[in-house]
Parts: structure tokens; C-alpha cells; sequence
């Protein structure tokens, strides 16, 4: 079988291809730059050149006399309307047009608009800003930094999670490390360009933009311009990857929806690969010191993680890993802390498995590093301290197949092949290292809305606002459909990204498959309860098997004694075109407002290590083997095998690809992934794809998905586990793991570089 | 203090454009009125709209276009063929990758008055009428060779040349030379997989 669409195993769905591939491979899929609007005008940004001060002038004759200009929005045009409030719709609490004070470099001072692009680009470029440049603060070590903690400063990080105690436990522990480790800033840069195109149909506003959170967006950018959500809309049909970077708006869609009413004209405004830098968010640099102590058995006694994390000035956006870190192992004791620390810096955000990704880094290598001061082979110290419960509130796992995991990744790997003497592998002049390390991902889900309809005719509409992001949410929402209906997925439909269906959560949080599957199954079970109840009816086509149990299948309503009767003539004897179910799922343990929640915008999220019952994850393991020259020291990934455990697997083929499109970002972010901050100026330096470095075809060879099958019936209804943020963490600490077992040289600070194993 | 507006300073294509003419044709008259106007006029006539006539998937198109005007905008905004991607306008990403006469060209580091009277292929030119895909389209289908698909188009007319001009004989040549195309959901090992699949098929068709 082709390795893209590996074979279901217990618990897994089929490797049906994506619903909407022949619409990508044609160039007919929409994304919202590509929307059509009639006589549009186009927008550009002008930005700051300064990370703080004030603009005390700006000169726009230059920009004005562009042939073709026809608008500047800048200070002054936004004071109408109120600036966006921090928190998972808005990424910042910046209004940049409605005060004339710079926050962090690249802050939008103006937006320019024009008859075409040509003259919009020329206009931005001539508007002249003057400035009161204060000294900016850059990141970690620069003067003038804020240090703050961490617990309580949001609503997803509510503590500094501790159990027992950990100074007597780690004072008298047989063996023990204290290292400090750290991720550098990072850019999401998915390669659809970031866009706002806006029009005014009389007071209803259109906004056609690449959105993670089209409900969230609605409800935020009607509040922010003062109208009733029901007169905005968010389309978003297809969105060209987002990683986290499209799940909060950005001011600009205020302005630009502003320019639009102004111009009574549709805008479209496309930042530039530069500009995002700036006007997104981005991963926060972190930094880590951990102590871990054990006892000469190898079973951890003592765990300490602390955190430092860059924020903005105004906005306190909290990475916040301890939580997962913390409950990992069966650790006997526990300390953690994190701190803030604010910089004059745009606001960072989520980017894909946000808090794991830096703090699950350190922590394995961490791991690694007392493997090797044990003296233990590394996957035998992490099955020695596999825990019961978890250490924190001594709650089980609703289900945990790491060891699973590690079993059968090393297997395929060949780690029993692996020499563990530093330096001993070697092939003519590369140095060959093989390093481990455990995949973390809480498993979420928060309520969500679908609408199910099936026709006369077999065929299915599946309406859900939910965001088709590359993962195959469509895809696997339409297969859920299929099962329950009896209905070929080419009989289905499904229309997402767009604020007018049914709501549905944020797409990040790997909630979306469990949380629209979810939902879809509750209303294509509203619709077979009715298609059994009209069958079995009096004068029905099953009459008189009321006890019976049915399936759907292939049209048919069948009984389990055999007996059938198409749906057709079911819905014909009910005298019904079609039948349609609105459905809204709200999980175990959701609060009296969480439906009321999701419809503003704000859904709940349930799962994770908050439900009461038990603490509930996806877990995985990944080997890694990297070649590294003997003299020039370049470093090569050519083979990586990751074994994941999510429990049910709706689709293989794209439950594959995630994973194996995050293992790769886990590669990249140990060996590539670095936004440079020029110290003085607060500013990025290498804003473009040539210089801010990203995994390319070549630095890929021989990658290995396992899908380790398993089974958990306390996680949601469809018994899903997310998997688009598993396959990204632990990655880097594999890779720093393989690097000491090939050089001996113990790498804590990302990106490893060359010239890091050159000294 | 006075400073350019933006962060963008960096030089490209359309400030080159309009700055170096503008520059070099100011520097010598700074402070004379009727220089300037003669800069503001120079300035205005570069911006007058040039009739190109371009082929496009073999059909012709005659449009009118501000010569600043990238082949890569010509094609979105003017031609309404919006199948091919704009990624970074800055020829390093692939995502705008089309073919001319034949062989891959990045649209967004050409101008559509450099492609005049030339034939022009894009994402929405490989399919036949009657809805067939091209041989890799297919093998893009089969080996689930994308996630978001934004980078799509421009890996498989990439994909096309590359078979074309030779490069796609070895699974590391594939790799080396298909590294001008990111795809940042990183769906690399299966477009390896779709390219070997579909360059038999490929090859002169």
C-alpha cells in the first residue's frame, strides 16, 4: 500500500482522499485573496521604522500625489471606532491608528489606497513619518525589561502546578542535573500571504480573510466597529496554513474594513512575507532551567521547571508549558514557575503547540541528559518512571500509549543497532547519532454546531463553521457523515469558513476534528433516530420491528435481522424532500453558558488536565538519526520515525500527514527556525523566506509515521484525540539528543547551527 | 528626525523602479521647480499603462497594465486566473511558479511586459476539457502530496518542469531540485512520491 494512505488498524478510519483535492491540484480552491469583488481597490501598509516612541508627524503629499491613490487611512480615521480587546480573537490590544504611540517595530502607521497594487506599494512607500524615538527594550537581557509571573495573567494558564518537596526530595537525590536551555522567536510564516479584503453591503460588512476563528472574528470585529455580529461576516473558504498565526484577528481588518466604507468600495489589502513579521504574532523566545534529581535506580525524585517567556508591553500573552511538563513523568516531586517578561515588542501568539513545542523541548533534553548521567539507555529511564497517575492532582490518564509508542518507533528504527559510546557510529566522514524523545498533546474539545441535511435524493449538505486549515477537517467531517448516514463521501458536501453557518470553536488547540466530529455525529444521529422511528411506524417499511437495532448503509435503513428499506422510500412514506438536523455538542462537564459561549465567539475548552476524572493526552515517540561531516560539521536529518497514540484515527492519510508535517517543523525548529531581533532597534532582521530558514524538500528523506492504535471513550463522543500539534513536540530534543550521541557536544540553545559544534 | 516610513526599506522590485529612475534623473537637479516637474512628468509616463498581449493556457489575452505590473499579478488580478500563488513576491518561495514557453519561471520576479507574445501555463491550463488531470494533479491526488494547498499550483508546474529539464531521474535529484518550492505543512516525502509517480507520464506530454 502507498505509504501516504497507510492500512486502518483497529480504531481507524479510512484513507479516503481529501474531499476537496481535485479543487487544490486545479487551482480551483478560494482562498479570501482570491475571492473575487467587484471594482476593487487595493490597499497597502505603511509601518513603523521604530520600536518605541511617538509619531509626531506624518508627511503624506508625497503618497497623495501618486496617480491612482484615492485614500490614507491613518490617525485621526479610526477614533470612531474602539481599539481590539487582547484575548483569542484579537491578537493585541494595540489600536496603531488610534494613538500615535509605537509599541514595537513594524506597527502599522498608515494604510494607502489605490486603483492597483503598483500605485498602493508606491504611495505606502512615500509616506514619511516623523518620530520621538525612546531607547526600545529588545528581548531577554536588554535594559528595561518587566519580569512578571505567569499564574493567573490568563485564563489558559491559572497556576504554577507543584506537588511535594521538591528542595529536600532534589537535595537528596543520588543524581542530578541543573541546566538552562532556550527556543528563540519564531514565525509561523505559512506560505498564503496574510490579507483583508472588505465591502460594505449596505450596514452589512464582508470580510474575506484567512481566519482560524471566523465565529470569534465576527463577534470582535462587530464590537470593535460598533455594529450588531449580525451584520458582519468572516469567509474564509480555504485558508493556506496557519499554525496558530490566523487564530486571533489583527488590527488591520478594522482598517480596512474603515477604508471600505470610506471608498464605498470593496479593499483588499495583502501584507507583505516583511510586514508580517511585524503585524502577526509570533512563537516568544523562552528560556528554561530544570533540575532534575533521581535516585542511582534511575526513578526521578525531584523535577524542577522554570520558564522565562517575551511578551509585549501592553499585552501579557502567556506561553505557559509547565502544565504538560509537569505532569509527564512519574516525577516524585514537583516545582515550577514561569515568568513574563516584557519587551517593546509586537504581542506573540499562539504558534502550532504553543506551550509544549519550547517547554517539552527542554525537558527532553533534559531527560536525555540524566539518561546519560545515569549511565541508562534513554527510552529504559523514561519506561522506568512511567507513571500510574499523574503527579500533579494524582489523577489517571484516560488512556496513555507512550510506552506503546516507544516500543514500536524504536522497532522500526533499529535503536537495538545503536551503539551508545559517543562518537562510535560513523560512516566514511559523517559521525552518525540516534537520539529519542516523547511527544506530548493535552487532548481537548469545546462545543460545536452543525447543520446535516439528507435529500430524497442520497444526498448530504454539512454545513459547519469550522476551518479547513490543511489538516482535512472537511475531509473528515464528511467521512463521520458517511459512516453514520450510509452515504458515499462523493455524495457529500461541506461548506466551512464562513461566519454565517453553524458555529464552531476556534480551530487551534488540536480540538477541531474531536470537536466538529462530534458534533456531526449528534446530528446525523438526530437524523437516523428519525428515519428508524418513520420505518418502524405503522404503515412504515419496517413496521413492527421496534426493538430492532439498524444501521444506514448504502441507502438502506437494515436491520440487524436482515430486513432493509431504502431511505428514499422512507422519506417518501414521511412525505419529506429532506431531512435536516441542527446539532450543538457540548462536552462532559461544559458550564450552563457554553453553548452562549460558543456563539459569542468565546468557546470553552474541556479536556487537557482540567476534567475531574482524569487528566487526558495524545502521546507519541520520535527517533531520530542525524549525520553529521567530520569536518565541516553540516548536520543532516536523513532518517526520523514517530509512533503516535490519539485514539480513534478518523482518516490515515491525514492524520499521517500531519504528523508528518509536524516532525518536519520539529526538524526545522531544532536546525533551522530562527527570527535574529537586532538587539538595538528591537527590530527583526531576517523578515523574508531567504533568510528566515524553513525545512526545504531537500533537508527530508526517510520519514516514518506509525499510528499506534487505541482506544478512549472519556476523551469526547467520537473518541478522538487531536494530532496537528503532536507531531512538533519533542522533535528538536531528538535531534539534540542524536547531536551529543554523534559529537558528545550537548546543544541547550536552539537552533543548532553548524558553528555551534565547530568550537 | 526624518526616516522612511516603513521597515521596508530593503530594495525591490517596484521602489527599485521607480527610484532609481526618479534618482537618478533628481540628484544633479535638486531645488529647481521646473526640474521637479520634469522628474513628477518622467515619474508619471513610467506609470502609463502598456497593452501586453500575453497566451495564456493557449488563449490570448490583451491586457492593459501599469509596466510595474509582475506576470504573477497580471495573471490574479487581471487575468482572473488566481489558481496561481502569491507567497513572498519575492521569487523564494515557488509559490507562483508557472510555466513559460515550457520551462518554470517565478511569475512574481517577472514582469508581464518581459512576457509579451509569450505562452503562458498555469495550474489552471494543465487539466483537459473534458476534466482529465494531467498525469500529476493525479499523483498529487493519490500521494496526498499537500495539506492547506496554497503552495499546490506552483509544486506541481514546478513539479512539470522539473521532470521536463531532466532533474527528476533519482528521488535526491527530485528533492534537490523541487527545494525552490516550500510547503510549509511540509508535505515533502509525498511529493517526492507524486513526481516519481507521474514523470513517465509526464515526460513530453
Amino acid at each position: 500500500m502507498d505509504a501516504a494512505a497507510p492500512r486502518p488498524k483497529e480504531n481507524q478510519g479510512e484513507p479516503l482522499p481529501r474531499v476537496d483535492a481535485r479543487l487544490k491540484v486545479t487551482g480551483q480552491a478560494h482562498y479570501p485573496a482570491d475571492l473575487p469583488a467587484a471594482s476593487i481597490a487595493y490597499g497597502a501598509l505603511a509601518t513603523s521604522s521604530i520600536a518605541r516612541g511617538k509619531v509626531t508627524k506624518l508627511r503624506l503629499d508625497d503618497a497623495r500625489a501618486v496617480p491612482g491613490v484615492l485614500d490614507i487611512v491613518t490617525y485621526g480615521d479610526m477614533d470612531k471606532i474602539d481599539k481590539p480587546k487582547f484575548g483569542n480573537s484579537s491578537a493585541t490590544s494595540i489600536g496603531p491608528l488610534h494613538d500615535r504611540t509605537i509599541f514595537h517595530d513594524g506597527q502599522i502607521i498608515a494604510l494607502a489606497v489605490a486603483e492597483t497594487f503598483e500605485a498602493a506599494e508606491e504611495a505606502a512607500q512615500l509616506i514619511r513619518a516623523e518620530y520621538e524615538e525612546d531607547k526600545p527594550t529588545a528581548s531577554f537581557d536588554s535594559p528595561g525589561t518587566k519580569t512578571v509571573a505567569a499564574a493567573g495573567k490568563s485564563p489558559m494558564f491559572k497556576e504554577d502546578v507543584k506537588a511535594g518537596d521538591f528542595d529536600a526530595a532534589f537535595a537528596a537525590a543520588a543524581v542530578k542535573i541543573d541546566q538552562r536551555y532556550s527556543t528563540p522567536t519564531q514565525h509561523h510564516n505559512p506560505i498564503e500571504l496574510f490579507s483583508t479584503t472588505a465591502y460594505w453591503q449596505g450596514d452589512q460588512l464582508v470580510v474575506h480573510e484567512p481566519s482560524q476563528n471566523v465565529t470569534g472574528w465576527k463577534v470582535e470585529l462587530a464590537r470593535q466597529l460598533k455594529m450588531d455580529p449580525a451584520n458582519v461576516r468572516i469567509v474564509s473558504p480555504f485558508i493556506g496554513g496557519a499554525f496558530g498565526s490566523k487564530g486571533p484577528m489583527t488590527p488591520r481588518t478594522a482598517i480596512v474594513a474603515v477604508a471600505a466604507k470610506r471608498l464605498g468600495r470593496p479593499v483588499r489589502c495583502v501584507t507583505s512575507r516583511m510586514q508580517a513579521f511585524g503585524t502577526q504574532t509570533y512563537r516568544a523566545e523562552t528560556r528554561h532551567r530544570i533540575r532534575i534529581g533521581a535516585g542511582k535506580d534511575g526513578r526521578i525524585t525531584a523535577f524542577a521547571h522554570e520558564g522565562w517567556e517575551v511578551t509585549s508591553r501592553p499585552d501579557l500573552y502567556v506561553v505557559g508549558g509547565t502544565s504538560a511538563t509537569g505532569r509527564m513523568y512519574g516525577y516524585g516531586s514537583v516545582l515550577t514557575h514561569v515568568s513574563l517578561v516584557q519587551a517593546d515588542r509586537n504581542t506573540p501568539g499562539y504558534m502550532r503547540s504553543p506551550p509544549e513545542t519550547p517547554y517539552v523541548y527542554a525537558l527532553e533534553n533534559a531527560m536525555d541528559e540524566m539518561a546519560v548521567a545515569l549511565g541508562m539507555d534513554p527510552v529504559e529511564f523514561r519506561r522506568i518512571n512511567e507513571p500510574k497517575t499523574e503527579p500533579i492532582g494524582k489523577k489517571p490518564f484516560s488512556s496513555r500509549s507512550l510506552i506503546q509508542c516507544y516500543d514500536q518507533a524504536a522497532e522500526a528504527f533499529g535503536w537495538a543497532r545503536r551503539d551508545p559510546k559517543i562518537g562510535a557510529m560513523r560512516d566514511g566522514e559523517w559521525l552518525i547519532g540516534m537520539g529519542c524523545a516523547t511527544a506530548i498533546y493535552p487532548t481537548a474539545v469545546a462545543p460545536c454546531a452543525a447543520r446535516v441535511r439528507l435529500t430524497v435524493d442520497g444526498d448530504v449538505r454539512l454545513q459547519c463553521g469550522s476551518h479547513e486549515i490543511g489538516t482535512g477537517v472537511r475531509t473528515v467531517a464528511g467521512q463521520m457523515a458517511s459512516e453514520r448516514l450510509g452515504v458515499a463521501i462523493d455524495k457529500i458536501s461541506v461548506e466551512m469558513g464562513d461566519s454565517s453557518l453553524p458555529p464552531a470553536p476556534v480551530s487551534g488547540g488540536s480540538i477541531s476534528t474531536a470537536s466538529v466530529c462530534s458534533a456531526v455525529l449528534k446530528a446525523c444521529d438526530a437524523i437516523r433516530t428519525k428515519l428508524f422511528a418513520a420505518a418502524t411506524a405503522e404503515g412504515g417499511p419496517l413496521a413492527g420491528s421496534h426493538n430492532e437495532e439498524f444501521d444506514l448503509a448504502d441507502g438502506k435503513i437494515v436491520a440487524k435481522s436482515g430486513a432493509s428499506a431504502k431511505v428514499e422510500n422512507v422519506l417518501k412514506a414521511m412525505q419529506v424532500g429532506a431531512i435536516e438536523e441542527y446539532a450543538e455538542f457540548a462536552p462532559k462537564g461544559a458550564t450552563p453558558e457554553a453553548l452562549k459561549k460558543l456563539y459569542a465567539g468565546t468557546p470553552e475548552f474541556h479536556g487537557g488536565e482540567q476534567d475531574e476524572d482524569s487528566v487526558k493526552y495524545a502521546f507519541g515517540a520520535e527517533f531520530v538519526e542525524v549525520r553529521i561531516n567530520r569536518y565541516t560539521r553540516e548536520i543532516r536529518v536523513p532518517r526520523i520515525v514517530g509512533a503516535f497514540a490519539a485514539g480513534r484515527i478518523m482518516n490515515t492519510r491525514t492524520a499521517r500527514s500531519q504528523l508528518m508535517g509536524g516532525m518536519i517543523w520539529g526538524i526545522g525548529q531544532a536546525l533551522h527556525e530562527a527570527t535574529e531581533v537586532d538587539r538595538r532597534y528591537a527590530r527583526y532582521v531576517n523578515r523574508d523566506l531567504q533568510d528566515y530558514l524553513v525545512p526545504v524538500n531537500a533537508d527530508i528523506k526517510d520519514l516514518q509515521v506509525i499510528l499506534v492504535p487505541e482506544i478512549d471513550h472519556a476523551v469526547n463522543p467520537a473518541g478522538v484525540k487531536g494530532l496537528g500539534e503532536l507531531g512538533n513536540v519533542g522533535t528538536a530534543a531528538a535531534v539534540a539528543s542524536a547531536v551529543f550521541h554523534a559529537t558528545g557536544k550537548r546543544i541547550r540553545d536552539l537552533p543548532i547551527r553548524i558553528e555551534q559544534l565547530l568550537v | 528626525m526624518s526616516q522612511p516610513s516603513a521597515s521596508h526599506v530593503a530594495l525591490n522590485r517596484r521602489n527599485f523602479m521607480t527610484g532609481t529612475v526618479s534618482a537618478a534623473a533628481a540628484v544633479p537637479l535638486l531645488g529647481s521647480p521646473a526640474k521637479t516637474q520634469e522628474v513628477t512628468q518622467s515619474r508619471a509616463r513610467l506609470r502609463e499603462p502598456v497593452v501586453t498581449t500575453l497566451r495564456i493556457n493557449k488563449q490570448r489575452h490583451e491586457l492593459s497594465l501599469d509596466p510595474r505590473t509582475s506576470l504573477l499579478d497580471a495573471l490574479r488580478d487581471h487575468a482572473g486566473l488566481t489558481g496561481t500563488k502569491k507567497g513572498c513576491d519575492h521569487g523564494q518561495c515557488g509559490a507562483c511558479t508557472v510555466l513559460v514557453d515550457g520551462k518554470r519561471v517565478l511569475s512574481c520576479l517577472s514582469f508581464a511586459v518581459m512576457n509579451d507574445g509569450k505562452e503562458v501555463t498555469t495550474i489552471e491550463g494543465l487539466a483537459s476539457s473534458d476534466g482529465k488531470l494531467h498525469p500529476m494533479q493525479q499523483a498529487f491526488i493519490d500521494h496526498d502530496a499537500f495539506q492547506c494547498g496554497y503552495c499546490t499550483p506552483g509544486q506541481i508546474m514546478s513539479a512539470i518542469g522539473c521532470v521536463n529539464e531532466g532533474h527528476a531521474e533519482s528521488e535526491n535529484d527530485i528533492r534537490e531540485y523541487m527545494s525552490g518550492n516550500i510547503c510549509r505543512c511540509a508535505a515533502y516525502p509525498n511529493i517526492v512520491a507524486a513526481v516519481l509517480q507521474a514523470r513517465g507520464e509526464t515526460r513530453g506530454a
